[in-house]
């Protein structure tokens, strides 16, 4: 059986904004394992320094990211035509919601390690501790994050129905 | 099949990017050790492989694409150049045997720049496809 690739009747004038959505996917992708890490380091070995790293990481890398992602993904949309279908494929809603779901899950990871870090760089101790909940949370919340854009990835290339 | 192998392939192409991100951050200042650390390389080997190994079985797999293609051609020289600057990087920094020992920070960011480059380049040249 032979296949012929998307890639290949794509219209041309839709590479510029394909790019830029998938390079911002890519910044997000790779500033949330970075997060990960660290703030899975700060939660395991109480670092007040991963703890920075992996807040510094989301506020400057994967929040940027999230921006530029959206703003491709909104123009590639548009020039799609999908808004003019008569059904929405079930591949673009499934990016949408994750996208959706994926903000909110990424605000309250940065605001909660971003408070846990001050908290910790103004007194060292309590719960704000690094190891302490909020960091917890926050490495928890950016690994499901990750989770579930890995699932988006999925539907945004292999397009079910 | 064809789904499975471009997911795999751009899941692939993700790590690869994830690693450039990450070194990016070792290159303005974030701690390099420990976790972070061993996952940039696992990410960089994982991501190497995958693209090679499923953009090359794409190539060969669908119909219209040809492995002698002038894009293909060019994406696997920048392939190869970004895994060496890669390699260099990490032996810059000690990550990768090779070096005298001694982490070399100023030549881990060159070479994560030029690195940085070609994985962007790579990266346009799979969108845009030109010739294709």
């Amino acid at each position: 059986m032979t296949v012929i690739a998307p890639a290949i009747i794509r219209p041309d004038d839709w590479n510029v904004a394909l790019f830029i959505h998938i390079l911002g996917a890519m910044v997000v992708v790779g500033s949330l394992v970075l997060a990960t890490a660290y703030l899975v380091g700060a939660w395991r070995g109480g670092s007040p320094g991963s703890l920075r790293l992996g807040f510094r990481s989301l506020l400057y890398g994967a929040i940027p990211g999230y921006i530029v992602m959206r703003i491709g993904a909104e123009w590639i949309y548009s020039k799609e035509g999908i808004a003019d279908l008569p059904e929405e494929p079930d591949w673009s809603g499934i990016g949408y919601a994750v996208a959706d779901i994926g903000l909110l899950l990424l605000l309250i990871a940065t605001i909660t390690s971003g408070v846990v870090a001050r908290r910790t760089a103004a007194t060292g101790r309590g719960d704000d501790r690094p190891g302490g909940i909020g960091v917890r949370v926050s490495a928890a919340l950016v690994g499901i994050v990750l989770v579930v854009y890995v699932i988006a990835l999925w539907a945004m290339t292999t397009k079910p129905a | 099949m064809y789904d499975l192998l471009l997911f795999l392939h751009v899941l692939a192409a993700f790590a690869l990017v994830a690693t450039v991100v990450m070194y990016t951050g070792f290159a303005l200042g974030a701690r390099w050790a420990g976790l972070p650390a061993t996952l940039a390389e696992v990410m960089w080997a994982i991501g190497g492989a995958g693209t090679l190994i499923f953009g090359v079985w794409l190539a060969l797999y669908v119909d219209g694409y040809e492995i002698w293609d002038g894009w293909i051609i060019a994406a696997l020289v920048l392939w190869a150049a970004s895994a060496e600057t890669g390699r260099r990087s990490a032996v810059a920094i000690g990550a990768q045997p090779g070096g005298d020992g001694t982490v070399d920070e100023r030549a881990m960011a060159r070479w994560h720049a030029l690195r940085a480059l070609l994985v962007l380049a790579l990266l346009l040249v799979m969108v845009f496809k030109p010739g294709a």
